[in-house]
């Protein structure tokens, strides 16, 4: 299906083509030449104003961007950048970092900020504590960070912090993306204090970034395995010609392509701006989630005890949907946050508030 | 890559939707408040009420998309999307005319004669025609082409119909059926016995015509076997093309197998369980309650797409296989995903409202994934739109 977005897929693949995905070490924990090309090009600041520093364009080729990324095992902070800090920055009125220098996000641990001047507006905040599974830590040159406001106020102050010269703790994901702590003692930063709403909105495009990712991914493994299953040849005929091998490859078709019409109309929320957008990241995200057990179990079943080993490209996208699927947020909390939104509205019968979602 | 044949384009948003989408949830709660009707799980198959039917003609909402000449509203399909999942959710009393206004007039529509339409469809969207899917058979379930009820043609150009259908849900109920029949032999190759098919309208009421009940293992009947003994159908009501029949049957079954229904047929139990979840505030119901929207959530954003598509005049009958097969392990999912977090025991003579729709969802539920075409069969066509077979 042609779409406006058919070009920057295309850039985005020519440069992949050039960086075969590889196993991150401590050593060489992110594909540092695949997000030079990406810089050059421009592609790390899609989606994100001109004005402000960024590539330009919308929503919609960002999100391009970071599939075709998630597709390709490309270890880079791009979904970070172009869908969860960038316009998370900018929302709060916050300058921008040079797109070129990765930046990320920093969603958990106990950070807290008391401002430092008197200022209502953006200003500048010292912050205090750990933040913990911050993606891409000791990767990202700057981290947008949710911290606690002072005692009395609510939402959360989003702060964005230069990590040069900031110790990263070394963990990683079940795929070796970086997802160590950052600790931060007394740094003085820019800052703006956020309403509740923002900070939920915050915590929904995280996790949105995350179902975009899966959906990516899971299509790919899905057309890996396809292909594998029409080559491999068993019993003298290709696997893909076993009928239960074909009901294996059905199911993870069905969630595949459930997955991806959800994800992509939680996008389209997003990018109308609609009030129900925690809830339908929340659906997105857990039902990515849902999806991920089954297409990476029957990829890697297809797949035989070659798909199993490290040599193979499988493992490239099933560790980090086993991963994704618990970050931002995991399956059991955006679930229940759900669940509890369904309810809230109308307690007496979820149907309205279902329908609203999306 | 071949799941392209899965992809489809989002459907556009509709204001005019979610106006009549009010005005039916309006409608549905004055009826139930006026005791016309009670909740149900699986109403569409088993909640027959002409006068409801009647009722729902009367206000447009039967017959939505199609040309006013025919009695229709020339709507949009995603106002009738609207319409119809209101209906579902309420668990409403759909069943007597929902295969008419869900296919046989679509059917009517696209392959019928000027005068077939001109007769049968403002009476569908009245709401006081009902119609039957005669494609199943004893010996024909899922291999649908093996099927030998026959038609030949009498001296005076009429039809004579020999064989019998099964699972005709509510015959006994029901003015036409739109039936598959075998009019000329198989031809040769693997593709073969799709030859030498053909659907014929059937007046219900013709002579050589016996419905016989089919009970299902709660008791309810719904379905029937219908059984032709040398019924003579006028030539003119041949439907479409002699020998036409499997590529209008597959046509059909697009309709069949996207809609709402395939994965909103246990809704009044969630709402229930919803209801349950709300007032023990319990983070674990929630849970189940959130992850169970999500799935349905996803599956109402396909199924929107199918209809979009239909409505664009395209033939989305792979990704309507696939909706189905993973719509109705949802509606199976859900009984099994409540009852494991509510401590309540299904029984239709609980007190408890929650007791009840379990147990009438877990009656119906083999029928889930058995109907228009079962799991099996959809999973073998999703793998032929893989490129598989």
């Amino acid at each position: 299906m042609a779409s406006d977005q058919d070009l920057v897929v295309a850039t985005v693949r020519e440069i992949l083509a050039g960086h075969e995905p590889f196993v991150l070490t401590a050593e060489r924990p992110w594909d540092e030449g695949l997000w030079a090309d990406l810089a050059d090009a421009g592609l790390t600041g899609v989606g994100l104003p001109e004005e402000a520093g960024g590539s330009g364009g919308e929503l919609a080729d960002a999100v391009a961007v970071v599939r075709t990324l998630a597709a390709g095992a490309g270890a880079v902070p791009v979904a970070e950048q172009l869908l969860v800090a960038g316009p998370a920055v900018l929302a709060a009125d916050l300058d921008l970092p040079a797109p070129e220098e990765p930046l990320t996000v920093a969603l958990d641990g106990a950070v807290t900020a008391e401002p430092s001047d008197d200022g209502d507006g953006p200003g500048r905040f010292v912050l205090t504590g750990t933040a913990t599974d911050v993606p891409w830590a000791g990767v990202a040159r700057h981290v947008a960070v949710l911290a606690a406001p002072p005692a009395g106020i609510e939402g959360a102050v989003l702060a964005v912090v230069d990590a040069a010269g900031l110790d990263a703790s070394r963990a990683v994901n079940l795929a070796g993306e970086p997802r160590g702590s950052l600790v931060l003692d007394g740094v003085g930063v820019p800052g703006a204090l956020l309403p509740p709403a923002a900070v939920d909105l915050v915590r929904a495009r995280a996790a949105l970034a995350r179902a975009v990712q899966i959906s990516a991914a899971l299509e790919q493994v899905l057309a890996w395995t396809v292909q594998y299953a029409g080559e491999r040849v068993q019993f003298g005929r290709p696997l893909g010609k076993f009928q239960a091998i074909q009901v294996e490859l059905a199911q993870m078709a069905g969630e595949v392509t459930a997955t991806a019409a959800l994800v992509d109309a939680a996008v389209q929320a997003l990018d109308r701006g609609a009030d129900t957008v925690v809830l339908a990241a929340a659906a997105a995200k857990v039902r990515a989630g849902e999806a991920v057990e089954t297409v990476a179990k029957l990829a890697h079943q297809v797949h035989g005890a070659i798909g199993f080993t490290q040599e193979h490209r499988l493992h490239h996208l099933t560790r980090r949907c086993w991963s994704w699927r618990d970050e931002a947020g995991t399956e059991l909390t955006w679930a229940r946050t759900l669940g509890a939104g369904l309810v809230a509205a109308a307690p007496d019968d979820v149907w309205p508030a279902f329908t609203r979602v999306l | 890559m071949s799941t392209d044949q899965l992809t489809l384009a989002p459907a556009p948003p509709s204001e005019a939707a979610e106006q009549v989408r009010l005005e039916v949830r309006q409608f549905l709660a004055e009826e139930l408040a006026a005791g016309t009707f009670t909740t149900h799980v699986d109403t569409w198959l088993s909640g027959v009420d002409p006068g409801f039917s009647r009722k729902l003609g009367a206000r447009g909402w039967l017959g939505m998309t199609w040309p006013k000449e025919y009695g229709g509203h020339e709507r949009t399909a995603q106002e009738r999307y609207a319409v119809t999942e209101e209906l579902l959710a309420a668990g409403a009393p759909v069943a007597a005319h929902w295969i008419a206004d869900r296919q046989s007039g679509p059917n009517l529509l696209r392959y019928g004669t000027e005068s077939q339409r001109k007769e049968i469809l403002p009476r569908i969207a009245a709401g006081e025609c009902y119609f039957v899917i005669g494609m199943s058979e004893p010996d024909s379930g899922s291999d649908l082409a093996s099927i030998r009820t026959r038609a030949t043609r009498n001296g005076d150009g009429d039809w004579v119909v020999n064989g019998a259908k099964v699972w005709t849900s509510n015959a006994h109920h029901s003015h036409y059926g739109i039936v598959l029949v075998r009019t000329a032999p198989p031809g040769e190759g693997p593709r073969g016995k799709h030859q030498g098919l053909t659907q014929l309208l059937v007046d219900l009421s013709l002579p050589g015509i016996t419905v016989n009940p089919i009970r299902i293992l709660d008791g309810g009947h719904h379905f029937n076997e219908v059984v032709f003994d040398d019924v003579v159908v006028p030539g003119d009501m041949l439907l479409g093309v002699e020998g036409a029949g499997w590529q209008q049957v597959t046509a059909e079954l697009a309709y069949e197998r996207s809609g709402p229904e395939r994965f909103l047929s246990t809704w009044p139990l969630l709402a229930e369980f919803g209801r349950r979840a709300a007032a023990s505030g319990d983070p674990g119901q929630l849970a189940v309650l959130g992850r169970l929207s999500a799935r349905a959530l996803a599956l109402r954003q396909l199924s929107l797409r199918i209809a979009a598509a239909l409505d664009r005049g395209e033939l989305p009958d792979i990704p309507a296989a696939l909706v189905k097969d993973v719509g109705t392990t949802f509606e199976q999912d859900v009984v099994d995903e409540v009852r494991r977090v509510v401590d309540v025991p299904a029984s239709l003579d609980s007190p408890d409202p929650l007791g009840r729709a379990l147990a009438e969802a877990q009656l119906h539920a083999p029928g889930y994934t058995l109907r228009g075409g079962t799991n099996e069969i959809l999973k073998g066509i999703v793998a032929r739109g893989l490129g598989l077979r």
